[in-house]
């Protein structure tokens, strides 16, 4: 990717991260700030999934697996070992969620395309229903509460800034990873897998490396959010959970590195907003996606960045932006 | 131009609109944030749920509120899901000041819901969620149950087949349910009261479908195959209907006693059914349309009636206690703010409902913050009062509340 990009992203970041620290003092109700937080661990999530599908274009359908386990390492640790034991629960489960990436990995990379998601569904169905049946441990359908951060964490506004400056150091650091050569290789990978092989680089390593590192943040992502509502629940891990994150992405724009992020914004509010006004907010929902995969295919990010290039005097950048991603 | 004035009038009516909440909400209310599902399986509970809860609100603001305070009912549809309850939970208590959380169909999302409600200190009614665990183990000092929990109809259900042993023994006992959380601990709870009321069986199996299976044929031949005299079911909705409409071919009915303690004789498989329901099957549920006779309950069901068109669900009476739960509160406090007073005014809490026969009063345990209930058990008769079912429940037999509670050595059993 061009330079350009790249500084515009950090300026990005910079203002994502000014805007969301604001939130805490400027709210006039702690909802706000609740929601703020759901959007920073959406938004992770999304970001983390988007590395896999819009820069190496594998749509993988069982992202909630890992989103799940971040999510009941910490919860069951803090269940069965008590509370001081959240933060080593939460690594936990990233450590799992990393191995698990890597075994499975092994298993579904040799396939490509639809095959390739249908395997990810499978076994993210797989750890649904395990979490599910499992009872006596999991708690089932019942899912785990009162998990509490412990110590200083538990109160709200600290573990608000905790949750900002983990999601903030991860996605700077997806964010590098996206500009760096390996991300010009994933995109590669994308476009034309045949191509890479030429080139002496090893497209299923690659692919290896991004499905790891993704899970490894969807699973940040899951143990932050067990903080922030308090409960958890085997829902988490279920598919629905791996199409929200791809409606978000979808809706922002694959294509930008923030775009899964806005998405991410815009479904959280959407399905909050219109949720407390009527009952029909899936109907909201389906009508905004129709929208915008027929008359804004680029998502929502990926409109404005076009809308801007397109101003005049910028005409030439849009040409050589155009090849260049 | 037409459109920056259309802009501009619209600007207008908004700001309208928001001086008129405001000085709405001037007036002293009593804000009641609920969380019923709207849509999906559950959804006519969450439906039968709201207008019961409007019902009762609309009849108590129109004798002048509960001390003054008129109450006012919100709710947001939890799609069943706890997340996103717990978020909209949080909303109704710091953005439109609830007074009490309210609601809740399902268990998991009672029990998200509690959580919040310990932490916020704020008060959560539950109305028609089951899950034992919420007065047991997970009980805390904000939260109250104003309809019966699992246990409760188990232990009816234990009773029940107790006696049915001195008139027509039976020795085996199989059992289907879904397959999770509820339909697990509906088994374990019948079995503890069958073992402390003294009741001899033989387990002979159980079959655990998943939760909204369509195909039960497998499940109807091994049940046929392992010819229990009782057949314990713990479906819920659709299920029930998809169950007996698919088993009552093969005769199943004929073969073994359909016992269904909890969820069974809920008006929405009695409607659902019509003719096809088998007569006989031994059915129980947290209200009846048709039990008990009493004045109340009839003018209950009748004005669920003309308000809706149909008859209400067992949920609807739940909600409708709910209410009424809380402005009995509020009535004692003389303020719907002071938690504190509130719980107090709850715990021990007696009033009389829909479902109270004559010569008793459901009353709050203070101890549990559970509602003490009568239970009543039928079996299916042809009755055509509440169309469109064409069969509701007789023959009852009545069970003592205090003989349903969970004792002390249940909760130590569960500690977790």
């Amino acid at each position: 990717m061009p330079s350009k990009p790249k500084t515009a992203n950090t300026w990005y970041l910079l203002i994502f991260l000014v805007l969301f620290s604001l939130v805490p003092v400027l709210k006039t109700t702690n909802y706000q700030m609740l929601l703020a937080a759901h959007v920073l661990v959406w938004g992770l999530f999304a970001v983390s999934f988007n590395m896999l599908f819009g820069v190496t274009g594998m749509l993988s359908f069982g992202q909630a697996l890992y989103y799940g386990m971040g999510a009941y390492g910490a919860g069951l640790c803090v269940k069965y070992l008590g509370q001081a034991w959240f933060f080593p629960g939460m690594a936990l489960g990233i450590v799992l969620a990393a191995v698990t990436a890597w075994l499975l990995g092994h298993l579904i990379i040799r396939v490509s395309g639809v095959f390739f998601t249908m395997l990810t569904l499978a076994f993210g169905q797989l750890g649904w229903q395990v979490m599910f049946k499992w009872y006596s441990f999991t708690g089932g359908d019942d899912g785990v509460q009162n998990i509490i951060p412990p110590g200083l964490f538990s109160n709200k506004v600290i573990y608000y800034y905790l949750v900002l400056a983990l999601v903030g150091a991860s996605i700077w650091f997806l964010g590098r990873l996206s500009a760096s050569p390996m991300g010009l290789i994933l995109r590669c990978v994308r476009q034309n897998p045949e191509r890479v092989r030429f080139l002496g680089r090893r497209v299923r390593r690659n692919q290896q490396r991004i499905y790891i590192i993704s899970s490894l943040f969807t699973a940040l992502a899951g143990g932050l959010m067990s903080g922030v509502d308090y409960s958890i629940h085997t829902d988490m891990f279920y598919w629905t959970t791996s199409g929200h994150v791809i409606l978000m992405s979808i809706l922002g724009g694959i294509g930008q590195f923030f775009g899964p992020l806005v998405g991410a914004a815009v479904i959280v509010t959407i399905e909050d907003v219109v949720g407390a006004f009527t009952e029909y907010w899936s109907l909201i929902i389906g009508t905004v996606m129709l929208v915008m995969v027929l008359g804004l295919p680029r998502g929502l990010m990926g409109e404005i960045s076009q809308l801007w290039t397109r101003l005049p005097g910028r005409q030439q950048a849009l040409t050589t932006r155009e090849e260049g991603n | 131009m037409a459109s920056i004035r259309r802009i501009a009038s619209l600007c207008l009516l908004l700001l309208l609109t928001g001086m008129l909440t405001s000085a709405l909400a001037q007036e002293k209310v009593i804000k009641i944030g609920a969380l019923y599902p709207m849509t999906g399986r559950s959804g006519i509970y969450g439906m039968d749920s709201v207008a019961a809860a409007e019902m009762a609100a609309e009849e108590i603001n129109a004798k002048g509120g509960a001390a003054g305070y008129k109450i006012q009912f919100i709710n947001t549809d939890s799609k069943a899901k706890p997340d996103y309850s717990v978020t909209v939970a949080k909303r109704y208590i710091s953005d439109d000041k609830v007074n009490f959380l309210f609601g809740v169909v399902s268990s998991a999302v009672g029990l998200a819901l509690t959580e919040v409600s310990k932490q916020e200190k704020k008060i959560f009614i539950g109305t028609d969620h089951a899950a034992t665990e919420l007065t047991v183990q997970n009980l805390q000092p904000y939260y109250f149950r104003v309809s019966n929990n699992t246990f409760q109809s188990m232990a009816a259900g234990a009773l029940y087949l107790k006696e049915l042993a001195q008139t027509k023994p039976w020795k085996t006992i199989a059992y289907i349910g879904p397959d999770y959380a509820y339909g697990h601990a509906q088994i374990e709870e019948l079995k503890f009261n069958l073992d402390r009321f003294g009741v001899k069986y033989q387990m002979v199996g159980e079959f655990w479908p998943k939760l909204f299976e369509s195909d039960y044929t497998s499940y109807i031949t091994s049940i046929m195959q392992a010819k229990p005299d009782i057949l314990v079911s713990g479906f819920w909705g659709g299920d029930t209907v998809a169950f007996i409409k698919q088993a009552a071919p093969y005769g199943l009915f004929e073969k073994s006693l359909y016992f269904h303690p909890d969820a069974g004789g809920n008006y929405e498989l009695l409607s659902a059914m019509g003719d096809s329901l088998p007569l006989g099957l031994v059915l129980s549920a947290r209200h009846h349309n048709n039990w008990p006779d009493t004045a109340m309950n009839k003018d209950y069901v009748s004005k669920f009636h003309k308000k809706t068109g149909r008859y209400p669900t067992y949920a609807a009476e739940g909600a409708y206690v709910g209410v009424y739960a809380i402005a009995e509160a509020v009535k004692k406090v003389g303020n719907p703010d002071d938690t504190e007073a509130l719980v107090k005014a709850l715990e021990g809490l007696k009033f009389q409902q829909p479902e109270d026969p004559e010569g008793f009063t459901s009353y709050i345990d203070p101890a549990s913050h559970q509602i003490v209930q009568v239970q009543a058990i039928g079996v299916t008769v042809p009755n055509t009062a509440f169309p469109p079912a064409t069969r509701m429940l007789g023959q009852w037999k009545i069970y003592k509340a205090e003989d349903l509670l969970p004792p002390k050595e249940w909760a130590a059993k569960n500690k977790p």
